[in-house]
């Protein structure tokens, strides 16, 4: 009777192993919500090209269900994702940022800020994301902050999203960028301008 | 020593089970739970729900795009006489068709920038048909996308989303 107790709280605890393990390498414990992972890294964006197929492996294929529902395949649509800036700290509301890049290898772009829990932060600014049509053609850079810059350019409001990261929306991505990504992407730079408190 | 060989096999056999089952079942009951979510906000099933614009105070879906029109049709074809009609109507910028299953695969899209799009949805297991997608599982998600970064750019794709039209076919109701 007392082996087969013991018996039962190892099955218990392979169980609680097992799940607890599976949940975490996904990304599905609650402390890890960030989508910024993935086999592909161009200058600390990331991406996992597989996304939206059935070649995804276990663990992309349960994160993006869960932070990433709907998702295209890559010859539609690639998303890269980011959570820190050129400096290696998390991305964070009490910070501001200059967001800067120039063309990029696709259709159309857009950069959009989502907070922890994957979600747009909940603020009324109207400045969820920059596009490609807002941005031109040519060199651009945002404000990343969680007050409008007094100058009236091209802003992303950080309004209540915590600790947040950036995607990065690639659509009708060109075979280049498909093949070498790499050599194909010049990423947005994100370099941190001042933050609550700093001296 | 030899006492612990047992119960360590246990404890590994069940905890590799526990992690590849929690794997496999995960995108499914994701989907599901969003299916159940979606349907809670009106998304109607074989019917493209009329979208609001992506906002803070909207959004239902994780990660949507506020740059983005996004008209989503549940479906479901356990059926195995059922046919879908799914229509995208014109948009001159650009548009797609996409087609998701209960385990969140993408498993079908259609551009169609600057043109209508017309298709059938078939149930799993259907013999391939000219103009027509076979749905890998019976229960999905139709999700059509539009770009519309501009609130005037939103209501001219909400117009244009008057042609769009997912429904079973008469023969197969």
């Amino acid at each position: 009777m007392k082996r087969a107790g013991a018996y039962l709280a190892v099955v218990f605890a392979g169980l609680a192993l097992g799940l607890g393990s599976a949940l975490w390498l996904a990304g599905l414990w609650p402390a890890r919500s960030t989508m910024a992972f993935g086999d592909v890294d161009v200058g600390g964006w990331r991406s996992d090209f597989a996304i939206g197929s059935e070649a995804a492996d276990p663990y992309t294929r349960a994160r993006v269900a869960r932070h990433g529902l709907l998702a295209l395949a890559k010859t539609e649509a690639v998303y890269f994702t980011r959570a820190t800036d050129d400096a290696g700290a998390p991305l964070r509301e009490g910070c501001s940022y200059r967001l800067a890049g120039g063309a990029m290898p696709a259709g159309w772009w857009s950069v959009t800020l989502y907070d922890g829990q994957s979600m747009l932060p909940a603020n009324t600014d109207g400045a969820l994301s920059i596009d490609a049509e807002r941005a031109g053609g040519g060199a651009w850079s945002a404000v990343i902050a969680p007050k409008r810059p007094a100058d009236g350019g091209l802003w992303i409001s950080s309004k209540g999203a915590g600790t947040f990261d950036l995607t990065l929306r690639l659509y009708m991505p060109s075979p280049e960028l498909l093949a070498k990504p790499n050599a194909a992407l010049k990423p947005p730079r994100i370099e941190r301008i001042a933050c609550e408190g700093a001296a | 020593m030899k006492r612990w060989f047992g119960p360590l096999a246990v404890l590994l056999i069940t905890a590799v089970a526990a992690h590849a089952l929690a794997l496999y079942l995960a995108p499914a009951v994701i989907m599901d739970r969003a299916m159940a979510a979606l349907e809670a906000r009106g998304v109607a099933l074989h019917a493209f729900t009329t979208p609001q614009r992506v906002t803070p105070q909207t959004q239902s879906v994780v990660r949507s795009s506020p740059d983005l029109y996004y008209a989503l049709c549940r479906y479901d074809l356990a059926n195995p006489t059922a046919r879908l009609a799914v229509r995208m109507g014109d948009w001159p910028d650009y548009q797609s068709l996409s087609f998701f299953d209960a385990r969140t695969d993408n498993f079908a899209v259609l551009r169609g920038t600057g043109r209508e799009i017309a298709v059938r949805l078939l149930p799993p297991g259907s013999a391939p048909e000219q103009g027509a997608i076979v749905s890998p599982t019976a229960r999905g998600v139709i999700l059509i996308r539009r770009l519309a970064p501009a609130a005037e750019r939103f209501a001219a794709a909400a117009e244009a989303g008057k042609a769009d039209a997912c429904a079973l076919d008469p023969v197969s109701r």
